[in-house]
């Protein structure tokens, strides 16, 4: 019970994200690059939420912070699965030295902090959407690449495994029919935690200024530059830092909520 | 060691007159009545990189030791004058090749070490040698040779006219180079000498006993240095810090204002914001390209944004502070038609589109933002690439690899780099280079002034570059401060005069 409540308020909160990244889509109140608003003009007159610096609109800066947000926190958690459980398969299946090889290498890349190489890979290509998916998803894909092993050589001790194995069975057709089919839920709830870390590590790099260059609006960008205005214009601050959170704690819950659905022992107490 | 312990005797010394003139005499009590024993804590972001102003020390260590600890043969004043400082006075030949310095009498170094010509000689030539990395060296470069017949005259060769040199020698610092390591240490004579350096957090300055004219109106002072501007901001509102130096965002003003506790000021800065083409490569080499730019952007619109009010629109390199200032703000109003229609002139009706170099810390971001919405609505595509300073340097600085960037430059007098071709941003007029060297040569300053009105006036009419904006010195204080300078030429900062009480 107490796990549906959770579920629930997860949908509703990631999904007011999901849905105001859509609207934005196919509508704004203003354009992003529209300057025609006053500085720093408080809520209401024609701004619903009042301008920044620039007079732009917040809360079209807002919209299309979101679609930013979720762009970067699922193009990377795609990257990050893709990656991290071909390598997890390719390690659990391998012989003994690969695998220790690849543990070692998602080690030293577990170790390795999630800014700095995302500073790395600025520095190699350029700030831009694209080198902060990269960044994050390649630090993800280490984490998953380690859960995936675990998992996998998990579902591999199995009799029924050793079973189809000796019995002939295809490599491809055992990671299809029985291992993929065993280690999908713990993936799916260890994803969408990702998407949420994924969503942070995003803001953090625009609020150093290595996440998408302006005049994109990022929410990490957002809150830097509100830093210097907090005192005269506190909502430029806090309401990406409100909108930042709603999603992490939706997508958490979200995460809380598939790990119910897909325990088969959780199921059955219920 | 000797050294340390003579500061430690210093200071105590210092905090027993303190005592003595707060308690013992009547007068040191009221308020009104300044207290002439009182250490002004001074709170800026510009920590020294080290103490020699030939040796890449910033302007961090203009801005506390300029004036204060070294002083020139000539200093340039707050509101923009030079006057003698170090030279008692001086005459120039004919030719004006020649230039004879007397030297003020009774002057010695904080070490005890008289003022000799020598000493003036020996100082110029650091700024002038090889290795050195001052700011000022290209300025000098008309210098042929540096004598010293007597101890107190100073004779100065030049290969070209240059009626500059007067101004140019109040940056060079008189010091006594003998026997110390300036980059930690000084040995200059003005009005304080340095207590300690504590890197990171405080550089004090104390008075001189020795100094040969007017002792400072406090008993020391004392600059805090922070990395954020909050926390500065932040400790002045504590009362750790009497004054910050310098205001960098104007919303930090708000907690100040309307409270009887402070005083803002708001003086002239030299520091202007730039947005540079790269006038050698098309479409930029083009003047009507680069007026169409300049008239589509709303100047006035963007200063308002970043300092809410504060700052001036200036429409060419000259500050106000400068001899030669001429408002020029009409040469390329702001008018989007006009812009359109010389673009089309230029044979770009349908726009065009651009790299802007960035640099990554304020305003830049900002103004780059802006600069790509206003220059969208004549159909120009501006890409923003958001660099660090240093790539800024070798990318746009050394290798013209750009088509252009925003910048800030913050001397006075520097129109005169738009005589110099080899400059960055590659604007080459030779009617201006002449103008320019001209000027420099001048027989008077009316005829230099003259010169650079003209030179000025033409790079506006060809926007050589957009000069997007001035910016404000905002300099906040307690209310019981007075005698600070409130223009910000060069981040030079006089602490001598200021009092407290």
């Amino acid at each position: 019970m107490r796990g549906r409540t959770a579920f629930v308020i997860g949908c509703v909160l990631a999904g007011l994200i999901l849905a105001m990244a859509a609207l934005s889509l196919v509508w704004l109140p203003y354009d992003p690059s529209d300057t025609t608003g006053g500085r720093l003009a408080p809520p209401g007159d024609g701004h619903l939420l009042g301008t920044d610096k620039l007079g732009r609109d917040l809360l079209t800066q807002l919209m299309v912070g979101a679609r930013i947000a979720l762009t970067v926190g699922i193009g990377s958690v795609l990257l990050g699965a893709l990656l991290g459980v071909a390598g997890g398969l390719l390690a659990g299946f391998a012989s003994d030295w690969l695998d220790d090889a690849l543990s070692a290498a998602l080690d030293i890349l577990i170790a390795f902090p999630t800014l700095l190489l995302a500073m790395l890979v600025v520095a190699a290509r350029e700030a831009s959407l694209g080198s902060a998916v990269l960044a994050i998803g390649l630090a993800m894909s280490a984490i998953v690449a380690r859960l995936t092993r675990v998992l996998v050589m998990r579902v591999l001790a199995q009799d029924y495994v050793t079973a189809a194995r000796t019995s002939g069975t295809s490599w491809p057709r055992v990671v299809i029919e029985h291992v993929l089919p065993n280690i999908w839920p713990t993936l799916l709830v260890n994803l969408s935690l990702q998407l949420g870390l994924a969503v942070l590590a995003e803001a953090s790099l625009s609020y150093l200024g290595l996440g998408p260059p302006p005049p994109n609006a990022s929410w990490g960008r957002l809150l830097q530059e509100a830093q210097a205005t907090v005192l005269t214009a506190p909502l430029g601050a806090v309401a990406p830092g409100v909108l930042l959170v709603v999603l992490v704690v939706g997508v958490n819950l979200l995460a809380d909520g598939f790990r119910d659905l897909a325990d088969p022992t959780r199921r059955r107490s219920r | 060691m000797t050294s340390k312990f003579v500061g430690v005797i210093a200071a105590l010394a210092l905090a027993l007159a303190a005592c003595g003139s707060g308690g013992g005499e009547p007068g040191g009590g009221p308020a009104g009545t300044p207290d002439a024993g009182a250490t002004i804590e001074i709170g800026s972001l510009y920590e020294p990189q080290n103490l020699d102003n030939t040796a890449g020390g910033g302007q961090g260590v203009t801005e506390a030791f300029n004036g204060n600890v070294y002083e020139g043969l000539f200093k340039l004043t707050d509101d923009g004058k030079v006057e003698n400082l170090l030279a008692e006075s001086y005459e120039v030949s004919d030719d004006g090749l020649t230039y004879t310095f007397k030297l003020r009498q009774g002057v010695t170094f904080h070490s005890g070490k008289a003022l000799t010509a020598a000493d003036a000689k020996t100082s110029i030539e650091r700024v002038i040698s090889d290795d050195s990395q001052s700011a000022r060296k290209s300025s000098l470069t008309a210098i042929e040779s540096v004598e010293a017949p007597d101890d107190a005259t100073v004779v100065v060769k030049l290969s070209s006219r240059s009626i500059s040199l007067v101004y140019n020698l109040s940056y060079v610092w008189v010091v006594n180079a003998e026997g110390k390591d300036l980059t930690t240490g000084e040995d200059g004579t003005g009005p304080y000498r340095l207590g300690s350096w504590k890197r990171g957090s405080t550089l004090s300055l104390e008075p001189f006993p020795g100094y040969w004219g007017t002792a400072p109106a406090n008993g020391g002072v004392v600059f805090h240095y922070f990395t954020d501007a909050t926390a500065l901001n932040n400790a002045l509102i504590t009362g750790a810090v009497d004054i910050v130096t310098s205001q960098q965002s104007p919303d930090a003003l708000a907690q100040f204002t309307g409270n009887p506790d402070y005083k803002i000021s708001e003086g002239h800065s030299t520091t202007k914001l730039l947005l540079a083409f790269n006038d050698r490569k098309a479409p930029f080499d083009e003047p009507l390209v680069r007026k169409a730019v300049s008239s589509a952007v709303d100047d006035a619109k963007l200063l308002e944004s970043v300092w809410a009010g504060h700052g001036s629109v200036i429409g060419s390199m000259v500050p106000p502070t400068d001899p030669w200032y001429e408002d020029l703000t009409s040469v390329n109003p702001y008018d989007v038609e006009l812009a359109k229609k010389q673009l089309a002139q230029a044979g770009y009706a349908d726009g065009f589109r651009f790299t802007l170099d960035t640099p990554n810390y304020d305003p830049h971001p900002t103004a780059a933002t802006f600069i790509k919405s206003e220059l969208a609505k004549v159909g120009i595509t501006v890409d923003i690439n958001v660099i660090t300073a240093d790539e800024w340097y070798t990318k746009v600085y050394k290798n013209h690899d750009f088509a252009a960037t925003l910048q800030e430059h913050v001397n006075d007098r520097d129109v005169v780099w738009y005589g110099d071709p080899d400059f960055y941003w590659g604007y080459d007029n030779k009617q201006v280079t002449d103008w320019i060297e001209q000027a420099e040569q001048a027989r008077t300053a009316e005829e230099q002034t003259e010169l650079l009105k003209k030179a000025n006036r033409r790079i506006a009419e060809d926007a050589a570059s957009d000069w997007i904006y001035l910016y404000p010195q905002i300099v906040v204080a307690a209310s019981d401060l007075s005698g600070y300078p409130v223009n910000g030429l060069n981040s030079q900062f006089y602490a001598y005069g200021i009092k407290k009480g």
